[in-house]
């Protein structure tokens, strides 16, 4: 159910070209980013003098007989100096590649969802939105996991490799050899036990959430539970999910302590080692006591950069498996493009014209089959027709949410395609059956943000479509928070907002598809009131749901398998005697059925 | 109880926790040796050393760390997989207790609130329990043998000096520890409200569209991730200051060490192997002073979620089990008496002294507007909410005095949400059975007319319902409820509580023939609804306004008496729908 980020295991290997893709964000950073491995190298050279000073102390200072103090303090000033130089380093260039990083993403994120809103509808039909999230939302945190985690490794770790093999061979170049063998042991070991606690990591993860989606499931039907008292039953399933969920922790904790532990010994037993091989070559005169102590302290620093390098091979991959994620939907184009030189009409009447218009989907099946109707400027115009007659699909062309297959839609004369779909759609305003909400204010949700619409203009809107008398009634009038959900807004509430926030468009021609649906009959009569004041001065376009919302209607069309079966008005369409006073007598029969 | 709990735990599992303890103690011993050898090999030399000597040096070392590393890997997991087995008993306990509290409780309590004991307080206790203790024993162990080896075989006024700057490792722990964790909190919000606006976006996005409004999205988009940004460059900012201050308290140590104890070597109060040995010791003292800071932010932190699950598990039913529960008679009428019912925390009264008798074998129907006590009453007859004693009786028995399990068997009950799990349908109509049988899901399908739906699913009744039954229409969901209470063939009382509304005509009518074959077997219908269609069937109507009933009657009485019931029959008959 969940998006479960597939793990690095079953990733292509990284490829050059989304790695190119991903290094043309970080272009103009590249002089940072010089700046940066400086302050690593300077970072790295502090670490690697810190062991090496000691050793200069022991063998000039202190195994000599009656040594001075002095050059003693200034070993440990220098050192001291050192340290701090090496931190301020460290704590800069963290800082600027994490800045660096930071802003990459963001620009990523923000040219992504600027693509994604710039696409045709064709493409949300196609796409999951929870997908589409996590584009925007995880996959970019990985992507900047790339430049902060893995490039910062591999130049921090990697230069602290090379330094400290560098310190060992100029100390002495056979035992450097000697010690270079725990590079080897250490990779392996994490290669064996890297893909291993990643897959239980993973286990852990998906046990994880079904159990928690089971009691988030369950403690929102927990009524039902009780009212059925299948309490016992619930809490047998709880177990089935619990106790496996808990087994997998202690699996995966047992793996991490065993990892951890066979590192800690790894290294405990490298320093045995080396006491043996550099003791040897101290008793054999190979080395001074000193050399020994760096080699000792030498070994133990492989094994932090190793082990951060392996980890850091998963961020790549998963960064990787994000931009490729990343790079198909932006290489998707918009299926609706702008006209290069678009028609920009001060204004218009509001005439829509359909001419032998057709779509389809896929060629074999058509949705809409030779439309042809003309509506004037101001008409109130009802559309009707059985589920899947083509009444939605016929509004989303106008909208050019998709474009026709055949056939032209022009208004005022004008072929829509010939103009920005942004001026399109100022003129032509849909009301849907279902009403987002956004969390933010009422006003916010009329407004929908935009800054160009002022308070009074919203209050203007409410009032014309009779939003405002329950909007004053709201806690905080205009400012009353909504969530998503809008569980405190009615159905009915709900759709007078959605109207309110049509007009405060002011668009020229208004289309209500079944918007008043799920309303129940009290509430649309309120509705319905409302739609009367929006609809004045406007062409009106309504997909009916119940035939007594297009009563009044100028022309009435009755769509059937995606042609026009019939046309006229209401009480001509009745005497016509067919398929419009088909419909409007079976709905009146089952609602008198049985002495009703 | 939370402590309680613990405490019981640890006297459980108390062998266990002994031989961790143990282990733990001995491992740190044994690591404390590793640097005292280092500098006792390296003493061996001034005094000459043979290869006999030089290998059984090694020896000792690689013995001791094998030593080492078992006994403490041993301890580690035993006391976190202890830990995690705890979490899990916890997690069990909570799900069971919220299993026992009742709708006002959950009225109360947002489910992403409940969740989020489940996903914050329990987690922050097993970490207390494994993090914490693990930490504290090593840090503890560790801390008290380097001391005494440095202090024992080293020299006192070294120790005690260079360990100065050390000790303010834990002070950075314990100041900057809560603010990163407060911080990346917030980074975590500052996400989720980034992705939050994308989700709000693309599910609107035929709005976003259609409105042109993409540009003002992407400006909020903007806005979002610049908030991420600053959010993130403060944590950033935070985790490096904490990582710079560690290694340079350490840092300053070791130089005062390096001073001080060349000094001290120079003037042969200790040895030149003391001194490495030292320096050793040193390095090793930096851990455990951070882990006492990160042991008392663990503990501060779980000590909180402690609280909070405490005071969860001390929540009660407020209705409760009678002490002396009766049989519910087998038969007779339900009767409600002047019933009157404020919900807690409510001002006014949602029913006010509704009095009404159901016949055993009638229909009842009930309607009214939003808000007007409909679904109040059928919660109250399945006591998801508690009536005033002797309020409702069926067949003379207060339903106060009946144990809930006997009374919710004896009612199948359609609730206004129709609430679904996301398991499949079968599952879902045989959740009120203790085993699936196919035979009774098909009956229970084929009385409310899902069927045929069902079987025209590639998978038949094994589809599993999206989340929230978004794969199903609502009119599918409802018939699927629908016969899950059906499936209930004993029970002797059917409540369907507004639940016919997203199902079509035609659908309805079937529906109600079900449920009139139920009726001639002599059970007892309530139906609730908006729409006067549904309610055909009913010997009675009863139409509720602000709690009270202000029409009741036949059918027919009732729309001769041109009331609200005649008024609504006005305008339903005349604003009838097509349900293409």
């Amino acid at each position: 159910m969940a998006n479960v980020p597939q793990p690095g295991t079953s990733a292509s290997r990284p490829s050059s070209a989304t790695i190119r893709e991903l290094l043309v964000y970080a272009r103009p950073y590249t002089r940072l980013f010089a700046g940066v491995v400086a302050l690593v190298i300077v970072y790295n050279l502090t670490q690697v003098i810190q062991p090496y000073l000691v050793k200069v102390a022991i063998d000039r200072y202190l195994l000599i007989p009656h040594g001075r103090l002095e050059p003693l303090i200034a070993i440990g000033a220098t050192y001291l100096g050192i340290t701090l130089v090496g931190l301020l380093a460290n704590l800069w260039q963290t800082r600027v590649i994490a800045s660096a990083g930071q802003q990459v993403v963001r620009q990523l994120r923000i040219d992504l969802f600027s693509h994604i809103e710039s696409l045709s509808m064709s493409f949300f039909e196609s796409h999951d939105t929870g997908r589409l999230i996590t584009n925007v939302a995880s996959d970019t945190t990985r992507i900047s996991q790339f430049f902060t985690q893995f490039l910062l490794s591999v130049i921090r770790d990697g230069l602290t490799i090379v330094l400290v093999m560098g310190a060992m061979f100029l100390l002495n170049w056979k035992l450097a050899l000697l010690s270079a063998l725990v590079i080897p042991i250490i990779v392996v070991i994490s290669a064996i036990f890297r893909p291993r606690l990643h897959k239980i990591y993973n286990t852990t993860r998906s046990r994880q959430s079904r159990l928690i989606g089971f009691i988030a499931e369950n403690l929102t039907g927990m009524r039902i539970i009780q009212v059925f008292h299948q309490e016992d039953k619930q809490l047998e399933a709880f177990n089935h999910l619990n106790i496996p969920f808990q087994m997998a922790n202690v699996n995966e904790f047992r793996w991490d302590v065993f990892f951890n532990r066979s590192f800690d010994l790894l290294g405990n037993l490298a320093v045995a080692f080396m006491a043996w091989a550099g003791g040897m070559a101290v008793f054999h005169h190979t080395i001074k006591i000193g050399v020994l102590y760096a080699f000792i302290s030498y070994i133990q620093q492989f094994f932090e950069p190793i082990n951060s390098l392996t980890q850091n091979w998963n961020t790549l991959q998963s960064s990787m498996i994000s931009a490729e994620r990343i790079s198909a939907v932006l290489a998707t184009p918009p299926a609706i493009k702008d006209p290069p030189r678009p028609i920009t009409p001060p204004a218009i009447t509001g005439r829509i014209d359909f001419d032998h218009v057709s779509f389809a989907y896929e060629r074999s099946r058509p949705i809409l089959d030779d439309i042809t109707c003309h509506i004037l400027p101001g008409q109130f115009i009802g559309i009707c027709g059985e589920t899947g007659a083509g009444k939605s699909t016929l509004i989303s062309l106008l909208a050019r949410f998709y474009d026709v297959t055949s056939g032209t839609i022009s208004i005022d004369h004008i072929d829509i395609r010939d103009v920005r779909q942004a001026d399109l759609h100022r003129w032509v305003a849909v009301v849907q059956q279902e009403v987002n909400l956004y969390s933010g204010s009422v006003a916010d949700n009329i407004r929908l943000f935009r800054s160009d619409v002022s308070d009074a203009q919203v209050v203007h809107a409410a009032r014309l479509t009779g939003a405002h008398a329950f909007i004053s009634q709201l806690p905080q009038g205009y400012n009353t928070p909504l969530t998503p959900h809008g569980s405190n807004l009615s159905a009915g509430q709900r759709q007078l907002l959605a109207f309110a926030r049509t007009i405060v468009l002011n668009p020229s021609i208004l289309v209500l598809d079944e918007a008043t649906a799920n309303l129940d009959a009290m509430s649309e009569i309120a509705v319905q009131q409302g739609l009367i004041e929006v609809a004045k001065n406007r062409t009106t376009i309504v997909i009916a749901h119940r035939l007594s919302t297009i009563r009044a209607a100028d022309c009435i069309y009755v769509l059937d398998k995606g042609r026009i079966v019939e046309s006229g008005t209401h009480d001509q369409l009745v005497a016509h005697h067919g398929a419009y006073a088909e419909m409007l007598q079976k709905s009146q029969l089952t609602a008198n059925a049985e002495g009703f | 109880m939370g402590q309680r709990l613990v405490r019981r735990f640890f006297h459980k599992h108390g062998t266990e926790y002994i031989l961790a303890i143990l282990a733990v103690g001995v491992s740190k011993i044994l690591q404390v040796q590793i640097p005292d050898i280092i500098g006792h090999f390296i003493d061996q030399f001034r005094r000459g050393i043979t290869p006999h000597g030089i290998d059984r040096y090694a020896q000792d070392l690689a013995v001791i760390s094998i030593g080492y590393v078992i006994l403490f890997g041993f301890g580690q997991f035993t006391v976190g997989k202890l830990a995690r087995i705890f979490e899990g008993d916890l997690r069990r306990l909570l799900f069971d207790h919220w299993e026992d509290l009742d709708a006002d409780y959950f009225n109360q309590h947002t489910t992403g609130d409940l969740l989020s004991h489940v996903l914050n307080d329990v987690p922050a206790i097993r970490q207390a329990l494994a993090g914490g203790i693990n930490q504290t024993l090593q840090a503890v162990f560790l801390f008290v043998a380097t001391l005494f080896m440095t202090i024992r075989h080293i020299n006192l006024s070294l120790t005690v000096i260079s360990l100065i700057p050390l000790l303010l490792i834990p002070v950075v722990v314990v100041k900057l520890g809560p603010k990163i964790r407060q911080q990346s909190r917030v980074v975590q919000e500052s996400l989720s409200a980034m992705a939050g606006m994308t989700e709000e976006s693309l599910q609107s996005i035929r709005l976003v569209k259609s409105a042109g409004n993409e540009g003002v999205e992407v400006r909020r988009f903007t806005e979002r991730t610049d908030s991420v940004y600053d959010n993130s460059m403060h944590l950033v900012r935070l985790n490096t200051t904490f990582q710079a201050l560690i290694p340079l308290l350490s840092g300053i140590s070791f130089a005062i060490a390096l001073v001080y104890g060349g000094a001290l070597t120079l003037s042969h109060h200790i040895t030149l192997g003391a001194f490495v040995a030292f320096t050793v010791y040193l390095s090793m003292l930096v851990r455990p002073l951070m882990q006492f800071g990160n042991v008392i932010n663990i503990f501060q932190n779980s000590s909180a979620s402690l609280l909070r699950i405490q005071v969860l598990l001390e929540a009660q039913p407020q209705i409760t089990e009678p002490a002396e529960p009766q049989h519910l008679p087998v038969h007779g009428p339900i009767v409600f008496h002047d019933l009157t019912f404020t919900y807690p925390h409510a001002k006014t009264p949602a029913l006010r002294h509704l009095s009404l008798t159901v016949p055993e074998g009638s229909i009842l129907g009930i309607v009214g507007r939003t808000g007007s006590g409909k679904s109040t009453l059928t919660r109250l007859l399945v006591r998801e909410l508690d009536p005033p004693e002797k309020a409702i009786t069926i067949g003379g028995t207060d339903i106060r005095n009946v144990a809930k399990a006997d009374l919710r068997e004896a009612i199948a009950y359609v609730p206004q949400d129709g609430f679904l799990f996301s398991s499949s349908i079968g599952h879902n109509i045989a959740f009120p059975t203790p085993q699936e049988d196919p035979a009774q899901i098909r009956q229970a399908a084929q009385a409310a007319n899902i069927l045929a739906t069902v079987q025209t699913m590639p998978e038949g009744f094994d589809t599993v319902v999206g989340e929230h039954g978004l794969t199903l229409s609502g009119g599918q969901r409802q018939r699927v409820a629908i016969a899950r209470a059906l499936i209930k063939t004993h029970a002797r009382i059917i409540i369907l509580d507004d639940s016919l509304s997203a199902v079509d005509s035609l659908t309805e009518q079937t529906i109600l023939g079900a449920l009139r074959r139920l009726h001639q077997k002599g059970r007892t219908l309530i139906i609730t609804s908006h729409r006067l269609s549904s309610l055909r069937l009913a010997d009675h109507i009863m139409v509720l306004e602000e709690g009270q009933i202000v029409e009741f009657g036949t059918p027919q009485e009732l729309l001769q008496r041109q009331g609200f019931y005649a008024q609504l029959y006005a305008i339903q008959s005349q604003g009838s729908e097509t349900h293409g």
